[in-house]
């Protein structure tokens, strides 16, 4: 088990990059960003436990984005250039490189997130604010997974694709269809199926549930069930807050074991 | 022990067949040159050790341990010089060494390493500044950290000036001497005859020849190479010579010399060949045959 040496070795070299570190700043500026607005705009009562739904949405868009454009070089870069031989040459096994490399990448990221989070939070409950622990402590999980979900995924495309552009081509495909259009989708198939009247105006629970099982909606979800105190969800079971956590989960494991798989059977050269 | 064992390992590429069915055993302690022409699949043979390729069949195993089963286990003690690989973005001559040590889990100074390759002026600066032949030595480098107990080298002088090649070869010796098993290809002759105790020739994927060199020039038909000066050649004069009995090959070297590697009852039946086809022999001598001479022999890669 060796794959703590290369996490440590990919975060030090990760960081080093300029681009990495405006991500990471740029994370960490709109969570601070949207903590200082908050008590300006959000009404009556200002809590932690109303923070999250106020911040949730732009995080549902920047977090892919920031956690995609760390991973999808993870590993892809260095097989296009052959540096991954060097790290393979010595005892390490291609799942402790894998792991390492995760970990790194999705720590950067989740690590700036939490940070920031906690900055956040500071801002909301000083001076005025209320500060509600457990909901505050939950959406802080919710979206350190959340991160691990898109992470992984970058880092998914990265071991499937050969090369950096491939994998970056994939990556942003992720991200147009699961954060740009999935919501327009969604609209465009209601609204076709309440025109040929075959609904009534909202989708049946089926679909919702096929809907919702996009990480960002399952993110969403989890916000308003465990969350938000002014808000709840409805539905048959398997909208429940529970089943999202699962698919969130899911979602965090799926992608990197099945990437796995494939690189692990791979030829290299 | 074995350093290596390699039993009827095969790799197909689609319809290509890269490796057929090799079978190779290296001792411990054994200098050995894996040799062959580019493209023979000397380097998918080191890459099915290294497990960055999979044998279509066949298994291959490093002291023991199943290079694709148990490929961490098998790369405990050894240290590799792969091929294709290029050094890390960002990364100092020194960090790379650093990386290998921590890696490796030993203790171990990175500036003596860097030293006994030679690059030790290059120790702060970025590897990816460095020269072919620099990040040949640093990766050589990477190789010798822990003292590992098999060196496992892919076309080590690659880049390397005619001096650098030396110096890498003395490095091998002296790592030699420590214990260690020496396993590297090549396609140049000088340098495998120079250090190895054994080679493999590899052709089109298959091992052609697995011997000592002493043991290859026997085999040889005594390995006797002859060089006839005659007056001139004429159409036809090598066609005489190739069908004498005991005669392998027959090159012309330039218009009015013949090299010819035969038994060495076959000599003087040249000699009287040539007289008897009307060729005026002026002088000729025997050789030693080379390595080249047998390399060319097994491969068939000469220019003829």
């Amino acid at each position: 088990m060796t794959w703590a040496v290369i996490a440590k070795q990919d975060a030090r070299t990760t960081v080093g990059a300029r681009s990495v570190k405006v991500l990471l700043g740029l994370l960490a500026f709109v969570v601070l960003l949207f903590a200082y607005i908050y008590p300006v705009v959000g009404g009556d009562t200002i809590s932690t436990a109303r923070f999250p739904g106020f911040v949730s949405g732009a995080l549902a868009t920047l977090v892919p984005l920031v956690a995609l454009l760390l991973g999808y070089n993870a590993v892809a870069g260095e097989r296009e250039s052959g540096a991954v031989l060097l790290s393979l040459s010595l005892p390490h096994s291609r799942r402790d490189l894998v792991l390492g490399k995760y970990v790194s990448r999705t720590g950067l990221v989740a690590g700036t997130l939490l940070v920031s989070l906690v900055g956040a939070g500071a801002l909301v409950v000083y001076p005025f604010g209320e500060l509600d622990v457990v909901p505050f402590l939950a959406f802080v999980l919710f979206s350190l997974s959340f991160t691990a979900v898109w992470s992984g995924l970058g880092v998914a495309v990265s071991l499937a694709a050969s090369t950096k552009r491939r994998a970056l081509v994939a990556g942003f495909a992720l991200f147009f269809l699961f954060v740009v259009v999935w919501d327009a989708v969604t609209g465009a198939l209601q609204a076709g199926l309440t025109a040929v009247e075959l609904i009534d105006g909202s989708l049946p629970d089926p679909l919702r549930f096929v809907v919702g099982l996009e990480p960002g909606r399952a993110f969403g979800r989890l916000v308003t069930g465990f969350v938000d105190p002014t808000d709840s969800i409805e539905g048959a079971w398997y909208l429940s807050k529970w089943v999202s956590l699962v698919v969130l989960e899911l979602w965090v494991v799926g992608p990197m074991a099945l990437a796995f798989l494939w690189f692990d059977g791979r030829d290299l050269s | 022990m074995e350093a290596i064992g390699a039993h009827d390992v095969s790799k197909e590429y689609g319809s290509e067949t890269a490796l057929d069915r090799v079978e190779l055993t290296v001792e411990q302690g054994e200098t050995f040159g894996f040799l062959g022409p580019n493209g023979a699949g000397k380097s998918t043979f080191i890459n099915v050790l290294l497990d960055f390729v999979k044998p279509s069949s066949g298994t291959a195993e490093i002291f023991g341990n199943d290079c694709q089963e148990n490929g961490v286990a098998a790369r405990e003690r050894v240290g590799v010089l792969p091929e294709g690989y290029s050094v890390f973005d960002r990364l100092t001559g020194k960090q790379h060494i650093e990386y290998a040590i921590r890696s490796k889990e030993v203790e171990a100074d990175p500036i003596e390493i860097l030293d006994r390759v030679g690059i030790r002026d290059a120790a702060e600066q970025k590897a990816t500044e460095y020269s072919k032949g620099m990040a040949q030595r640093l990766v050589l480098g990477m190789a010798l950290v822990g003292e590992p107990d098999l060196l496992l080298l892919d076309e080590p002088s690659t880049g390397l000036d005619p001096n650098g090649a030396a110096e890498m070869r003395d490095i091998l010796r002296e790592e030699n001497e420590r214990g260690a098993t020496i396993f590297f290809s090549s396609h140049i002759l000088e340098q495998v005859e120079a250090v190895c105790d054994r080679v493999g020739i590899l052709q089109d994927g298959e091992l052609v020849a697995v011997d000592t060199i002493e043991g290859l020039r026997e085999s040889l038909g005594g390995g006797t190479k002859l060089v006839i000066t005659v007056d001139a050649l004429k159409n036809g004069t090598m066609e005489t010579i190739r069908s004498v009995g005991g005669v392998e090959t027959a090159l012309a070297r330039d218009d009015a010399t013949v090299e010819v590697t035969c038994t060495n009852d076959a000599k003087m039946d040249v000699v009287v060949e040539l007289h008897q086809a009307g060729v005026d022999v002026v002088n000729f001598r025997t050789e030693e045959a080379s390595l080249e001479d047998m390399f060319i022999e097994y491969t068939g890669s000469a220019h003829r």
